[in-house]
């Protein structure tokens, strides 16, 4: 054995060590907790508490353990070496943590453990059986972290390995050396923390969701417990606070995701239906739609069966959700999921596993759920043993909604009555079901690229129908290669409009609905005003928002979100006589009415003001130019880029952080006066009276303007321009910016102007980044070289150059300036304005010659086309005729070859969208989450 | 909320029509629902499919995926087009063609490893891309580069 040096390896070992504790302490706690509820036997559940408790410290030592070795930066760990560097700033260290696979399995295990602790000490009488769920999953999220191989394959993924002790590595002849930490320069630092992810929001987002994504396992711990002890309503009330607080965290972790992206992400907006963000939406959906069952069903079990399934299948969807995005199956189609990395059958273990318990729990029939439990286990030995995991999934799946539907039959018929169509229940019902669909339908979408995976079997079938029918449809399922839909948010938008229309059309009457049954002409006589204010208020959106026929779902929409808004402000003084003690639903019914209005504003009436400012057509060079979504800005020029003018003024860098300085200017009406001649098109005109200039010059030119009938060409590239506006006072600047990462890449974050009614959100696309020490080189763009001859041209974008001559300057002048040792030449350019073909400039750029080398030059800038011709080289060819060298065919002059460098006015390339009524959103988002808290303290207080 | 008279006679004697309970048509609704859902999302589903794929079918949109051929050249001129970049995609199978992204060239494009680009084949034979997810070794996945 080599002794290495430098080495912490009690860190790496006390890491592993603990690891194993904590998978034993959960397994102790699993058999102490699930015979304590068996037998009832109090020494069992004693020995549960020991065990949970000892997974518990064990645990926190590994959070410990891992935070140390990230602090003292011990790169011989390849997760300390992967997430962390000697540059980055110690608040984020935190997010190093959970960067990672195996840091945030960690952070979500901790937060179980936080929660089991809290149960320990609150659900008295349901601790046994909710625990022992809790403890489960503990074991399966332990073995997740625990990195060990069975055979050939790797179960979990450890942070405490060494780098020298990677799968890769092992072997290579660098482990042998004692000394390799010192010896090899790549162990000194760390690749360092993702640059997107260095921000305050990787601090708090992760820790938000993944405690959203724990308190989840609290109310399915509950089912399950309620199921077991046969006690089918008992569990609600102590589940019900636990599962309106899951709803607020992860509600809040959420949209804490959608203001990072908003804030400090180039993605151009707040939600993007990206399949991880969709993981962490889907169980929101279905929490809240069990939050709300439990409601109805607390009072008295009128839908049982949907609350079991709703409150199942939320934890089973986060366990799903952990599957797409850390399994690797969503491949090409997401842009921040993790990679494999082998995880695939333990996820999928995972997420079985607990299927198969609902669906056993569910069924109440004892033979009937042994066999399903038995088809279980040999569903899954025949997958593994026989390499048929597709079918026997498929199977699997299929047995398992055929139980649960049996279940369904057998314990769930209700003998009751049906509820009244005028009771709350039934509404709630109708919602919560509304909810499952909405969330089903996003999780179709998002596991299409598991589709190809399942559809595998059918190959044949899909085929053979697609044949006999003809239909694309068909044919494209056989062999399935499906991508996500290509016009994502529109796809999202035409199922999910509907379901929000009908889930907050709900919400503004839900509340006034009574249990059992409800007095109509009451219920009218309270919403009346609401209603008619929404339709007003709706009418007036229309109108200013410039809402047409065609977008019939968004007007719906809007007029839905205002009623649930107003419906539901109104229920506190009208129906609560102002007291807020119960207030907690309507202020969050309030919020999230709030959040969807402002969603559905700013996302259908966002102005990418960027799009088509350049008033120059450049449809004629090219017919894919005419559409272009950013906005070319040189350095210094003033341009009109929706309602304000924007200048480019300057960059500069502090830190890592290369900074656009914007400058944002009022457009302020123009004036004319008399005499004044402008140019429009390719005409001039002069103006008959002093006036302020109209939106559009043809609706002033008959009173104001007359064409000038005789104009010289220059008098017409010297005239002005017509414009209605022009800048006035400066009004406000932003300064988005590109973080520079060599190793990760550059990453452009965005900056924004925040008015009370609208944001104008921009980001630099295209930029360049050098900064040069002499700011006069720094106002170019880089170089680039032609080599050409007299008499060639060089086109540029903007400008066509010819080179007309090259010639001596032999003035005495320079030559006495000089010294008789240089000798000067000059290139004389005939440059054409491609913009406006007729318009042509002159160029002479020098170059310097002493001893037959070039030593310096003067470059030729012409301001107007905003290029720069620099002459480098100067170079006779006097030689024999062979290709493109020797003297001019047909004379004796030698042929001159030039190198010319042409640069172009520093320019960037930016992105910039006004998004109206956004605050409306964040507003709301405030109020969801104080609604929600609200309806939470209140059930913890009773 | 338009039922102008209450005359449903109120729990727990709620009247059950004969025959079809509410909770059936409801159920009913809902599978209904949900299998529009699915065959919705595999209908608006796009493809993957490799450059020959593509190009057989001109005016189909496709997902094909790729990597940047470092060898041509990348072109960007954003003063004549901000919002334009042309370059060479090789596919999976080697095959190249030439790309039109409808986009400004991407920070670090150079060093991308993997491209998905979403778009059609035109009639000339060239990629027109209108989005394009790119993947750089940076992200998550990058090799463990010390080796001695």
């Amino acid at each position: 054995m080599t002794e290495y040096i430098g080495e912490h390896l009690w860190a790496g070992q006390l890491g592993h060590a603990l690891t194993v504790i904590s998978l034993v302490g959960a397994l102790l706690a699993t058999s102490g907790y699930f015979q304590g509820t068996r037998t009832g036997q109090i020494e069992w559940t004693r020995l549960g508490r020991i065990g949970f408790r000892m997974h518990s410290l064990a645990v926190l030592g590994i959070v410990v353990t891992l935070f140390v070795m990230l602090f003292n930066h011990w790169f011989e760990y390849d997760y300390v070496w992967k997430h962390s560097n000697l540059a980055m700033p110690m608040k984020y260290i935190a997010s190093c943590f959970w960067e990672g696979q195996e840091g945030s399995f960690l952070l979500w295990t901790f937060w179980h453990v936080v929660l089991g602790n809290v149960l320990i000490w609150r659900a008295k009488a349901w601790e046994g059986p909710v625990m022992t769920v809790f403890a489960t999953v503990q074991v399966f999220l332990a073995i997740m972290i625990l990195g060990v191989y069975v055979g050939d394959v790797r179960v979990g993924s450890s942070p405490f390995l060494l780098i020298r002790e990677l799968p890769e590595n092992i072997g290579l002849p660098w482990t042998a050396m004692a000394n390799y930490l010192s010896a090899i320069p790549q162990f000194a630092d760390g690749r360092g923390l993702n640059p997107l992810l260095q921000n305050y929001w990787m601090v708090i987002h992760p820790p938000t969701l993944f405690l959203g994504f724990a308190s989840t396992l609290v109310p399915f711990a509950f089912a399950i417990a309620g199921l077991w002890r046969k006690d089918r309503t008992g569990w609600i009330t102590p589940a019900l606070p636990w599962t309106f607080f899951g709803i607020m965290v992860l509600g809040t972790g959420i949209l804490m995701g959608g203001a990072w992206a908003y804030e400090a992400l180039s993605f151009g907006g707040f939600w993007a239906w990206d399949p991880v963000e969709n993981a962490s939406l889907v169980p929101w959906i279905t929490l809240v739609a069990a939050g709300h069952l439990m409601l109805v069903n607390k009072r008295k079990p009128t839908a049982l069966f949907s609350l079991f399934l709703l409150t199942l299948i939320t934890f089973i969807l986060v366990l799903y959700s952990t599957f797409l995005t850390r399994s690797g199956v969503l491949g090409d189609t997401s842009v921040h999921s993790f990679t494999g990395d082998g995880m695939l059958p333990g996820l999928l273990l995972f997420l079985l596993f607990y299927i198969s318990l609902s669906v056993v729990m569910l069924l109440t029939d004892k033979g009937q759920r042994q066999f399903y439990a038995g088809i279980s286990v040999v569903m899954l030995a025949i997958g593994v043993g026989l390499e048929v995991q597709v079918p026997a999934i498929l199977l699997f799946g299929a047995i398992s909604i055929g139980m649960l539907v049996s279940a369904y039959r057998q314990g769930f018929i209700s003998k009751e009555p049906e509820e009244s169509l005028w009771s709350r229940e039934f509404w709630l019902f109708i919602g919560s079901l509304v909810l499952l669909l909405s969330a089903m339908q996003i999780t179709f979408s998002t596991s299409v690229p598991v589709f190809n995976l399942l559809l595998e079997p059918f190959d044949k079938v899909f085929g053979w129908i697609g044949d006999k029918t003809g239909s694309e449809f068909f044919q494209g399922l056989a062999d399935a290669k499906l991508a996500p839909p290509g016009e994502a948010i529109a796809h999202y938008n035409k199922w999910q409009i509907p379901f929000a229309f009908i889930v907050t059309f709900l919400i503004a009457f839900g509340q006034y609905l009574r249990w059992k049954d409800t007095d109509v002409k009451k219920f009218r006589k309270q919403l009346a005003a609401s209603f008619i204010a929404s339709v007003l208020l709706t009418a007036l959106g229309v109108y200013l928002l410039k809402y047409e026929l065609a977008e019939l779902n968004l007007i719906a929409l809007f007029f839905a979100t205002v009623f649930a808004i107003l419906a539901n402000a109104w229920y506190i003084p009208s129906v609560l006589k102002g007291s807020l003690k119960s207030a907690g639903a309507s202020v969050a019914h309030v919020g999230f009415g709030l959040v969807l209005l402002g969603a559905l504003i700013s996302t259908s009436r966002q102005d990418e003001v960027s799009r088509n400012t350049r008033n120059m057509d450049l449809r004629f060079l090219n017919e894919g130019f005419s559409n272009s979504e950013d906005i070319l800005l040189y350095r210094g020029d003033t341009v009109l880029m929706g309602e304000h003018y924007v200048r480019y003024n300057a960059k500069r860098q502090e830190g890592v952080n290369l900074y656009y300085a914007m400058d944002y200017f009022a457009a302020v009406p123009r004036n004319y006066t008399a005499g004044d001649t402008v140019r429009v098109g390719d005409m001039l005109f002069a103006a008959k009276d002093a006036h302020t200039a109209g939106k559009f010059f043809l609706e002033d030119q008959p009173a104001h303007w007359l064409p000038l009938d005789v104009f010289t060409r220059r008098e017409l590239w010297h005239a002005q321009e017509w414009s209605s506006s022009k800048p006035g006072e400066q009004v406000f600047s932003l300064d988005p910016f590109v973080q520079l990462n060599p190793r990760f890449g550059n990453v452009a974050e965005p900056s924004t102007k925040h008015w009370a009614h609208r944001d104008l959100y921009t980001h630099v696309r295209y930029a360049d980044m050098a900064i040069a020490s002499d700011t006069a080189d720094d106002a170019w763009m880089p170089d680039r070289l032609y080599d050409k001859h007299v008499g060639d041209s060089i086109i540029t974008p903007t400008a066509m150059a010819i080179i007309d001559s090259v010639y001596m300057v032999k003035d005495s002048v320079t030559k006495k300036m000089l010294g008789a040792q240089y000798t000067v030449y000059a290139a004389h350019l005939r440059v054409r304005d491609l913009y406006q073909p007729d318009r042509w400039f002159e160029a002479r750029p020098l170059v310097i010659y002493a001893g037959g080398e070039p030593v310096m030059g003067k470059a030729a800038e012409l301001g107007p086309l905003r290029i720069r011709y620099s002459l480098a080289t100067v170079k006779f060819e006097d030689g024999p005729v062979m290709g493109h060298g020797g003297p001019i065919p047909g004379t004796d002059k030698p042929r001159i070859a030039v190198g010319l460098n042409v640069a172009e006015s520093e320019f960037l390339v930016m992105q910039a969208i006004v998004f109206p009524g956004i605050n409306i959103l964040w507003i709301g988002c405030v109020l969801l989450f104080v609604g929600t808290f609200m309806a939470v303290w209140q059930r913890v207080k009773r | 909320m338009s039922t102008p008279d209450h005359t449903m006679p109120s729990y727990p004697n709620a009247h059950v029509p004969k025959g079809m309970k509410r909770s059936h048509i409801i159920a009913i609704v809902i599978i209904a629902v949900a299998i529009g859902a699915l065959v919705g999302s595999l209908y608006d589903s796009s493809t993957y499919a490799d450059l020959e794929q593509a190009m057989e079918h001109p005016g189909k949109e496709y997902h094909v995926v790729g990597t940047l051929d470092r060898s041509a050249e990348i072109v960007y001129e954003p003063s004549l087009n901000a919002s334009l970049t042309t370059f060479t995609m090789r596919d999976l199978n080697g095959k190249t063609c030439k790309v039109h992204l409808a986009k400004a060239k991407p920070q670090d494009f150079e060093r991308s490893e993997r491209l998905v680009l979403i778009g059609e084949a035109n009639a000339n034979g060239e990629f027109e891309a209108r989005d394009m997810l790119m993947k750089c070794p940076s992200k998550y996945n990058e090799e463990n580069k010390v080796n001695g």
